[in-house]
């Protein structure tokens, strides 16, 4: 029992330094947000190297392509994972401006976290691993990811109950989000032995953590930050907010259905599929209306919230057209029919997931780990150098995915020539793609290195 | 939720061997490059109706003496032990039982001129 009661300790909260100082959750969100970052710098590597694999024949490597691949997939789901866990923190900390409830448990779900990613990590380096796409890894340690979910959830929602009549939307909506994350990870850690039930589940993790859970915490953040930087009055934000949350829950929910149209279904998520996933879109427009009206009336001094800006912008513009339109164009069951499992959805997954998840968790990464300091010129201008060249990177890979994907669907869909003749035609572009990768490599180690340089400058302030 | 609950109503049970066959597709990492259902890598073949176009036998062969993969001059298909490759194959003869609603698309024919 007192074992139990040193477990959910509250940790000492010193009332008139608290303002002053930083609250304690927030110290804990900093080793969260540079974990992430420091997997993203090391997702770029494994990356670029699967895509030279892809080009160069018979080059040696130490871990075979398919493992590899598993590990580029695996770090895709669990960096954002971890960097959304500190901005959920830090975020939630900021809006209610109190301590969360347990700054030990916090400590603790971070070590949950970083062991059983990292076991996920080396076990498929030693070629141990599970085979589903996207949750590769084996389903013990899908288990200890769920532990660490089921410990923030808790901690969250102790949180919020200390003192309900204070409570902001944003920080619900993030609270709501972990839960979310949490619930759909669980069916996954089961196994099934009916491949249509797995394919479905699968989607649980890859479509509605993304479209969904992930949606809500990004939201909670973007909201905070819009208020926090003046770009737009509360009572706006708020506004949106209560809209993006109830879409992103009805929207994200039945949106499923558009991975749903050719795994042994019945054909009502067909229509149900499509029909549901124009509903998605709509919160990203308001949240581009609500941006350039910010953005008209209000001026950002500070450097560091420029360069976080500029981040955010580049998530608000690939969930726009890479994410939104693109994917919308491809829910319809027609063109699907024809482009389903082709490079054009590799192309759409990498500016989905990356262009508009990963932005916004870097940005919330970098805002986190610079709190408390301004970065100077050179350093301010290396980060933009940075998102410069990440977006170009990304856009360079993505277009030469979705070019090789379409003439993969005409010559091999459409014509039914056969599969390998039409890979030898696809070379050239997946070398353009490496190219791509290689450039956005460069871009995410600078940024990694400036946000480093910012978490150094700021170590003190612990 | 009465949609989520019908579909969940699921056609086609798995049938032990094929059960077997599955856990080695999953084992061996096949997704990382093959598609099942158009979902997987983008590196090689889909395989929902590969029985369809292949007899068994060779299959199993292929799974347990594989041959050089182009444009690789040296890098093989992974092996497989002749049991685990008799169940993978006898997983996709059940795979490719499975109701995809018309995917993957007719093909037309290609004309050679």
């Amino acid at each position: 029992m007192k074992l139990f009661k040193r477990f959910f300790f509250r940790g000492k909260i010193d009332k008139s330094s608290a303002r002053k100082k930083q609250f304690i959750a927030q110290k804990i969100s900093r080793r969260y947000c540079f974990s992430a970052v420091s997997l993203f710098a090391l997702q770029s590597v494994v990356a670029s190297l699967g895509a030279l694999e892809l080009v160069i024949p018979d080059l040696p490597s130490p871990i075979p392509f398919e493992y590899g691949r598993a590990i580029h997939l695996a770090l895709a789901v669990l960096w954002p994972l971890i960097g959304t866990m500190g901005m959920v923190y830090f975020f939630t900390t900021a809006e209610l401006n109190r301590e969360i409830y347990s700054p030990r448990l916090a400590r603790w779900q971070y070590w949950v976290v970083m062991f059983f990613s990292l076991g996920i990590f080396s076990t498929l380096a030693l070629r141990i691993g599970n085979g589903r796409e996207y949750l590769e890894g084996i389903p013990i340690l899908y288990v200890g990811i769920c532990i660490s979910l089921i410990l923030a959830s808790y901690n969250l929602v102790r949180t919020l109950m200390t003192d309900k009549r204070n409570i902001t939307p944003a920080a619900a909506t993030m609270t709501v989000g972990v839960i979310f994350l949490m619930l759909l990870l669980l069916p996954n850690t089961i196994t099934f032995s009916n491949p249509i039930t797995d394919e479905a589940t699968k989607f649980w993790v890859v479509h509605l953590w993304e479209e969904m859970a992930f949606e809500l915490t990004s939201a909670g953040f973007i909201a905070t930050y819009f208020i926090v930087s003046g770009l737009a009055p509360r009572t706006e934000v708020e506004k949106w907010l209560y809209l993006e949350a109830v879409l992103a829950v009805v929207g994200g929910l039945y949106g499923t259905g558009h991975h749903y149209y050719w795994i042994g279904f019945p054909a009502v998520w067909l229509v149900l599929g499509s029909l549901v996933s124009l509903v998605e879109v709509i919160p990203v427009g308001m949240l581009v209306r609500m941006t350039y009206k910010g953005l008209k009336s209000t001026k950002i001094r500070s450097n560091r919230e420029k360069l976080t800006l500029w981040l955010l912008l580049s998530s608000v513009f690939h969930h726009i057209t890479g994410a939104s339109l693109l994917g919308l164009f491809l829910t319809v069951p027609w063109i699907n029919l024809y482009t389903h499992g082709t490079y054009i959805t590799s192309g759409h997954a990498h500016l989905a997931l990356f262009g508009s998840l990963g932005f916004a968790v870097l940005a919330g990464c970098y805002y986190i780990l610079s709190q408390g300091s301004e970065p100077t010129l050179k350093g301010y201008k290396g980060g933009v150098l940075a998102v410069i060249l990440l977006n170009s990177g990304l856009i360079i890979m993505s277009s030469a995915l979705l070019v090789a994907g379409f003439m993969e669907t005409y010559f091999w869909r459409v014509l039914g020539m056969d599969f390998m003749q039409v890979r030898f035609i696809l070379n050239p572009y997946l070398s353009i793609r490496a190219l791509g990768g290689a450039i956005f490599t460069l871009g995410d180690l600078l940024l990694s290195w400036r946000i480093f340089k910012a978490w150094q400058a700021t170590r003190s302030y612990r | 939720m009465a949609i989520t609950l019908i579909s969940s109503r699921l056609p086609s049970p798995v049938p032990e061997q094929a059960e077997a066959g599955k856990s080695v597709w999953q084992r061996n990492n096949c997704v990382s490059c093959h598609t099942l259902f158009g979902h997987g890598g983008y590196e090689a073949d889909d395989l929902t109706h590969i029985t369809a176009q292949e007899t068994s036998e060779y299959l199993v062969n292929y799974l347990v003496q594989p041959p050089v993969m182009r444009p690789n001059k040296y890098t093989r298909h992974p092996a497989l032990n002749e049991a685990d490759a008799e169940n993978l194959v006898n997983y996709l003869e059940f795979v490719h039982t499975i109701p995809t609603l018309g995917w993957p698309p007719q093909q037309e024919e290609v004309e050679e001129n």
